[in-house]
């Protein structure tokens, strides 16, 4: 009897821990975790949210040119919110 | 009753002296009143005021009255009315959206005006009044900035007050310590003795990221000085701007121009050119809507209220400071 109630036990405090882990981060905070090492990619000037043409937030990283590779080595996604890369040019005081 | 038109002209022939001399009465005509946002075939005398006040702030001698000899009036708030001037031209009352500069510079554009302990003082950015974190408190300022023909002291308009420094990031990441150096060098050996695949690298810690590039001075005479922005008029109020806020400045370079907030949470390496790469965290990002020259623009909303403080851009983008970072930095308000 008590080793059943054991186990009910454990299987809920797992369930429990797993629910938490799924439970998904603000895109700012998804954001503020990932920028450091966006912005340490060669070319990158800029990482914001924006919109993307269907008004869902995406995370955008601007870069200083057309750059494949870097585009290549950026992620598709982080955590679950889509990542989009644009030619924005070198940000200069104006 | 709608009135006919020569009614309308005989009555405002004989009222428009005595209008004109009403506080705030710049102009006066005959147009269509607007009621609710939306024009109606009524004529009416159209008063233009430099700000519209509520009846209960004015003299009762300054109310316009709602009509006269039975004809509907309206007001209308649209600024003070000058003769076009450019804003690279030389204003004297200064205004927000035209040239101004530290001697050093070639120009960029007056903000706004903002109160610092109570006094009105000019909001621009730093690399506009203090030349990139090279100047003293008390340097002149001048207006229309150096590239437009300014002078000292014939068109010194204010002193540098105070400005937020810029922190420029390393252009090289490894330090140069000695000491650290050497102790890496140990380590490393170490390292290759136990054949590890480790190895270390000390590094020159990061400078903290900016939230601004901002600058304040204080006009010589505050009537130097007008509490508006050309072409927008008078400043509503200050406010938060959101991703999809329509926004709007006008500058020294493009003039007028409107845009809308494509990113926010924006963190944005800034090109000050000679090696010198600041980062900025926390910025709005619009469209193209300013060129060189413009730096310094106040931001507005659709509301004619304050959101930022416009400071670079590429081709396609602008980068504006949030107003709230703006005005905690210099301890500043409207």
């Amino acid at each position: 009897m008590r080793l059943t109630a054991a186990i009910l036990l454990m299987a809920l405090a797992t369930a429990a821990c797993s629910e938490t882990r799924e439970m998904q981060s603000s895109i700012q905070e998804v954001r503020a975790r990932h920028v450091d090492r966006l912005m340490a990619t060669p070319g990158v000037v800029s990482v914001g949210i924006g919109r993307d043409d269907e008004g869902t937030e995406v995370i955008i990283v601007g870069l200083d040119q057309a750059r494949a590779q870097t585009v290549e080595s950026l992620p598709a996604s982080l955590e679950g919110y889509t990542v989009r890369t644009q030619v924005v040019g070198k940000i200069t005081p104006q | 009753m709608p009135h006919d038109l020569g009614a309308v002209r005989n009555m405002l022939k004989n009222a428009a002296a005595d209008l004109l001399a009403r506080r705030n009465v710049v102009a006066t005509g005959v147009g269509y009143k607007v009621a609710q946002g939306s024009r109606t075939e009524e004529l009416c005398v159209v008063c233009s005021v430099t700000r519209k006040l509520s009846v209960a702030q004015l003299a009762s001698r300054d109310v316009i009255p709602a009509t006269i000899d039975g004809i509907p009036t309206d007001v209308v708030q649209t600024g003070r009315i000058r003769a076009l001037q450019p804003p690279t031209g030389r204003h004297r009352p200064a205004l927000g959206g035209i040239s101004i500069g530290h001697g050093s510079i070639t120009a960029g554009t007056l903000g706004c005006l903002v109160k610092k302990d109570g006094m009105l003082v000019i909001l621009s950015n730093n690399h506009v009044l203090a030349n990139t974190n090279d100047a003293e408190a008390g340097d002149p300022i001048l207006q229309p900035g150096p590239i437009d023909g300014g002078r000292f002291p014939d068109d010194q308009i204010a002193d540098l007050t105070e400005f937020v420094p810029i922190n420029f990031r390393e252009p090289e990441p490894p330090s140069r310590c000695p000491t650290a150096r050497a102790v890496i060098a140990a380590l490393n050996m170490l390292c290759r003795a136990i054949s590890s695949n480790t190895r270390y690298q000390v590094v020159t810690l990061d400078t903290e990221d900016n939230l601004v590039d901002a600058a304040i001075a204080t006009p010589l005479e505050t009537t130097m000085v007008a509490d508006e922005i050309l072409d927008i008029g008078i400043i509503q109020g200050v406010a938060e701007a959101d991703l999809g806020s329509a926004v709007k400045k006008s500058g020294r370079t493009t003039g007028l121009t409107t845009g809308e907030i494509l990113q926010v949470d924006v963190t944005s390496d800034v090109d000050y050119g000679g090696g010198r790469t600041a980062r900025f965290r926390d910025q709005l990002l619009a469209g193209p809507m300013s060129q060189g020259g413009d730096s310094g623009s106040a931001v507005l909303d659709d509301g004619d209220n304050l959101v930022g403080l416009l400071f670079a851009g590429s081709d396609n983008t602008t980068i504006i400071n949030r107003i709230s970072h703006v005005f905690s930095a210099l301890g500043v308000r409207r």
